[in-house]
C-alpha cells in the first residue's frame, strides 16, 4: 500500500498544531494553519477534509460517502467542544467558513463561505443581542448572498445593504431555480460538495491543460469556526503589517476597527483606529499580537500582513502572508533584514525587483520647487510618475506632434478606445472626468504614462496649448516645465548598498561609464534602424550584433534576453544605471 | 449597399484605425470581404487609408451617425437587448475595478503599481477575471440573442482569459494586444453605438 492509499483511510482531520500533515494531503491554506498552530499561536479551530476525499467524490458520482459525512458531524461537534458553541443554535451559534485548498493553487477553485450555519432564528436572536437588527439583517443577507453566488452559481448584482435573506433566497430560487438550505448541516454538506465540484470547473481544467498538472489530484475542504470580532467592546478585526509597508521603516503598522468583522477593514466601509489606539483599549491582546508578529517575521525571514480578529479580548489570528510594500519599502526592508541577520545578501537581491529600483530612481519634483509653482488643476492620481510636454487635446495630432519630436500631454474630457493612440504618443494624460478605475487610468497605468484623472469639467480644455508638469503621484498638474530631481543610487545609502552586494554578484561586466579607448556599440541605434523596431532583437541577434565588440550600451541590456547575449558574447555593458542590469543579470543567469 | 459595406466602417471605426484583418476579426467576417468594403468605402471618401492601415474620415463618421438610427433602430427598442446593456454596465463597474486591482496593489493605506512580483497577488486577480468572464458568458449571450454578431466578441474574450490562464499575463490588460481589457472595451464601443448611449466615463 502507497502512503497515498494509507491516507485515504482519514475523512476528516483535527488541525491542533500537534502535527503538521503534508501539504499534498491537505491543501496549502489548512497547511499554513497547522504551522501557524504549530508555533504555538492561537487560531480559530478548525478541521479539514483531505484531498484523497475530492478524488473518491468525483469518481464515485453519488454525492458526499456516508463516512465523510457522519466525520463532518463528528468535526462539527469538536468545533462546538472547543468552541463552547452549538451549530444551528440561536442562543451561542456556531459558524463556519468553509475554504477549498489544493496543493497548488490555481483559478476555479471555490472562493470561501463565511458565517455558513445562519439561520432565521439566529438572526433574530443575534438583532437581540446585538440590539442591532439592520447589522443582524446584512449577515443573513449577505450570507445567502454569498450561498447563491459560490455554491448555486446565482447571476447576482454585488450585495449591498437593504434586502433581507428571503430577498436574496428568491432572488437565486428564480435565477438558478435551487434553494439554499436552511439546516445547517445541510449547508455544510452543499458547501463541501461544491468546493469539490470546482476541481472540474472549466477554468480549472483550462489552467491544468495549460500547465500540465495531472487531473487526478483535487482540493481539501478546510471548516474553520468564525470568531466574532462584533461581539462587545473589546472584540474587532483588524491587519497588522511587521513593518511599514510604505517607508519601510521597521515599525509595527496597523488598522484596528473595533466591534468589526472579517471583511470589513479591507472593505474600507468603515473608519479604522490606528496600532497605538487599540493599545489604550486592548493593551493585552496588542502585547501579544506583537510577539507573534516578530514570531512569524522570523518564521517567514520575511515582513508579514497579519490579519487577526479580537473576540472578547483573546486575539485569533486568521491570516499571515508576505506583506506588500512600496518600493521604497522594498528597497530598505531587503537591508534590514540583512542587517538583522534574517537574510543574506543574496536574498536581500533577489527580494528587490528592477522595476522597483527603476521606480524609486524615477524623477521627483522636490517640494520647493512644487510649492513655487503654479498649480493648474488638481485631480485624482492614477499613474505614478512625472512628464513634462504641451497640452494637445486631439489624439490625432498628439501622434503627429510627438512624430516630429514633441513632448504631448494628452489632455482631453475623458478617453475612450479611440483615443488609446494618442495616449501611446504622450508622456501624460489628464482627463476631466473619472476615477481610479476609469478608461484613462486604466490604459496608463498599462502603458506606463504619468496621468492624473478627473480634474473637473472643462479644465483640461484650459491646458490645451500650454506647457505643462504632469505629477502622477500628486494628481497635480503645474504651470510649465518644471526642473525635477533625479534620484542616483549613489546619493542613497540603502541602495548604494544593494548596488554593491549586486556588483559583487553579478555574472557579466557592467560599468557606468566605458572606460577611454574602448568603442561602445549602441544598440538602441541599431534597433531603430531596424524595419520593424517594436519587435527587437532576441537573444541569438543580439549576440550575433555583439560579434568582435569589446563593449556595448543599450536598452536592451535590461532584458532577460540582453543580459544572456551580453554574457554569452562576454561584452562590458555600459549602462546609466548598472543596478537595473545587474539585477536582471542575477535573475536570469544567477550568481557569478 | 451591402450590411457588410456599413459594417466595415462600423468596425473600423471601433477600433479607430486598423487593419482589413482586424477589422474583419472584430466583426466574425471574412477579411476578403471586409478589405473589398473597405476599398468602396474609401472610393466613398468615408474611409482613408494608406499602407493597409484604414482610418474612418470625419465624413465618414456623420455617415455612420446618419446611418445608425436606420441600421439599429429595430434592436434600440428591443427589450432583452437593453436588458442584456443594462446588467453588461453592472458587469463592466466590477470589470474596471478588477483592472485596476491587477495594475495597482494595496500598500498600507494606499497604492502602488502592480509589479507582478507576487504571484499569489496576481493568481488571485485572474481567478477573479474568470469569475467575471462566466458572468460576461451569460450577459454577451443575451445580447448576441438579438445581434448574433456580438457572439464574436464573446469569442475574443474567451481567447484573451485562455492566454492569461497559459501565463500570457499581458492579456488581462495589455494595451497593442486584444487583450481582455481591449476587446471589452470595443465591445462596450460597439454596443454603445448600437443602442445610442453614451460613455459614464
Amino acid at each position: 500500500m502507497n502512503s497515498t492509499a494509507m491516507m485515504t483511510s482519514a475523512p476528516a482531520l483535527t488541525l491542533d498544531g500537534s502535527t503538521v500533515p503534508p501539504r499534498d494531503l491537505i491543501g496549502g491554506k489548512a497547511w499554513s494553519l497547522a504551522r501557524m498552530l504549530s508555533l504555538g499561536l492561537r487560531v480559530p479551530p478548525a478541521f479539514v477534509i483531505p484531498v484523497p476525499q475530492c478524488r473518491q467524490y468525483l469518481e464515485s458520482d453519488s454525492g458526499l460517502a456516508d463516512e465523510v459525512a457522519h466525520a463532518v458531524r463528528e468535526g462539527i461537534a469538536d468545533l462546538e467542544h472547543r468552541t463552547g458553541r452549538r451549530f444551528g443554535d440561536p442562543d451561542n451559534p456556531l459558524l463556519v467558513s468553509v475554504r477549498s485548498g489544493a496543493a497548488v493553487s490555481m483559478p476555479g477553485m471555490m472562493d470561501t463561505i463565511l458565517n455558513l450555519g445562519m439561520t432565521d432564528e439566529i438572526e433574530a436572536a443575534l438583532a437581540k443581542s446585538t440590539g442591532n437588527p439592520t447589522y443582524a439583517r446584512d449577515t443573513h443577507a449577505r450570507f445567502c448572498h454569498a450561498f447563491g453566488d459560490i455554491v448555486l452559481k446565482a447571476d447576482l448584482d454585488p450585495y449591498v445593504t437593504g434586502p433581507t435573506s428571503s430577498d436574496v433566497r428568491d432572488a437565486v430560487l428564480s435565477d438558478t431555480r435551487r434553494t439554499i438550505p436552511v439546516d445547517p448541516h445541510a449547508q455544510l454538506e452543499d458547501a463541501i460538495c461544491a468546493v469539490f465540484d470546482s476541481w472540474q470547473s472549466s477554468r480549472a481544467k483550462a489552467y491544468r491543460r495549460h500547465w500540465k498538472i495531472a487531473e487526478e489530484g483535487g482540493t481539501a475542504v478546510t471548516v474553520q469556526a468564525m470568531v466574532f470580532g462584533n461581539l462587545d467592546e473589546r472584540s474587532g478585526t483588524g491587519v497588522l503589517f511587521t513593518r511599514n509597508p510604505l517607508s519601510g521603516a521597521p515599525d509595527p503598522y496597523g488598522e484596528w476597527l473595533p466591534k468589526g468583522q472579517g471583511d470589513d477593514v479591507v472593505g474600507g466601509t468603515h473608519a479604522v483606529l490606528t496600532l497605538a489606539q487599540m493599545q489604550q483599549d486592548l493593551p493585552e491582546a496588542v502585547e501579544e499580537l506583537l510577539g507573534w508578529a516578530d514570531a512569524l517575521e522570523r518564521e517567514h525571514t520575511e515582513v508579514q500582513d497579519i490579519e487577526f480578529t479580537v473576540e472578547s479580548g483573546t486575539v485569533f489570528l486568521l491570516q499571515t502572508r508576505a506583506a506588500k510594500r512600496s518600493p521604497e519599502a522594498a528597497v530598505r526592508i531587503a537591508v534590514d533584514l540583512v542587517d538583522e541577520g534574517l537574510i543574506d545578501p543574496l536574498q536581500a537581491l533577489s527580494r528587490v525587483t528592477p522595476e522597483q529600483v527603476r521606480s524609486v530612481l524615477m524623477p521627483s519634483l522636490e517640494a520647493d520647487v512644487a510649492a513655487s509653482a503654479e498649480t493648474l488643476a488638481t485631480g485624482e492620481p492614477a499613474c505614478p510618475g512625472i512628464a513634462t510636454g504641451v497640452g494637445v487635446e486631439d489624439p490625432d495630432e498628439a501622434v503627429t506632434r510627438a512624430t516630429q519630436g514633441e513632448k504631448i500631454v494628452l489632455v482631453r474630457p475623458t478617453t475612450s478606445p479611440n483615443d488609446v493612440h494618442g495616449m501611446i504618443a504622450a508622456v501624460a494624460v489628464v482627463t476631466d472626468l473619472g476615477g481610479a478605475t476609469s478608461h484613462a487610468a486604466v490604459v496608463t497605468r498599462a502603458l506606463g504614462r504619468p496621468s492624473v484623472v478627473g480634474v473637473g469639467t472643462g479644465v483640461a480644455s484650459t491646458l490645451i496649448g500650454r506647457e505643462l508638469t504632469v505629477d502622477g503621484r500628486t494628481g497635480r498638474v503645474y504651470d510649465g516645465v518644471l526642473q525635477l530631481a533625479e534620484t542616483r543610487v549613489e546619493d542613497d545609502e540603502t541602495l548604494g548598498r544593494i548596488a554593491t552586494w549586486a556588483a559583487e554578484s553579478c555574472a557579466i561586466n557592467v560599468a557606468q561609464q566605458a572606460p577611454s579607448g574602448v568603442d561602445v556599440v549602441d544598440l538602441d541605434l541599431l534597433i531603430a534602424g531596424l524595419e520593424d523596431p517594436d519587435a527587437g532583437l532576441d537573444e541569438d541577434s543580439i549576440v550575433t550584433a555583439l560579434a568582435g565588440r569589446e563593449a556595448a550600451r543599450g536598452a536592451v541590456f535590461t532584458s532577460e534576453d540582453g543580459v544572456r547575449a551580453a554574457h554569452r558574447a562576454r561584452v562590458l555593458v555600459v549602462n546609466d544605471s548598472p543596478l537595473l542590469v545587474q539585477l536582471t543579470a542575477l535573475r536570469t543567469l544567477g550568481t557569478a | 449597399m451591402t450590411d457588410l459595406d456599413f459594417l466595415a466602417v462600423h468596425g473600423l471605426a471601433i477600433r479607430k484605425a486598423g487593419s482589413p484583418a482586424s477589422v474583419a476579426t472584430l466583426l466574425g467576417a471574412d477579411e476578403t470581404e471586409v478589405a473589398a468594403a473597405l476599398d468602396e468605402a474609401v472610393a466613398a471618401d468615408r474611409v482613408a487609408g494608406a499602407r493597409g492601415t484604414f482610418m474612418v474620415t470625419a465624413a465618414g463618421q456623420a455617415w455612420l451617425s446618419q446611418s445608425y438610427p436606420d441600421k439599429f433602430g429595430a434592436v434600440r427598442a428591443d427589450d432583452d437587448l437593453v436588458h442584456a446593456y443594462d446588467r453588461f454596465e453592472k458587469v463592466n463597474v466590477d470589470l474596471r475595478t478588477l483592472m485596476t486591482d491587477w495594475q495597482t496593489m494595496p500598500a498600507g493605506d494606499t497604492r502602488v503599481s502592480n509589479d507582478h512580483s507576487d504571484p499569489d497577488y496576481d493568481a488571485k486577480i485572474i481567478d477573479r477575471l474568470g469569475a467575471l468572464h462566466e458572468r460576461a458568458e451569460r450577459v454577451i449571450g443575451r445580447a448576441a440573442a438579438v445581434v448574433p454578431r456580438l457572439q464574436t466578441h464573446l469569442d475574443r474574450l474567451e481567447s484573451a482569459y485562455d492566454s492569461v490562464l497559459a501565463g500570457h499575463h499581458d492579456y488581462v490588460s495589455g494595451v497593442r494586444i486584444d487583450s481582455y481589457h481591449t476587446v471589452w472595451f470595443e465591445l462596450h464601443e460597439d454596443l454603445l453605438r448600437i443602442l445610442d448611449r453614451t460613455r459614464q466615463e
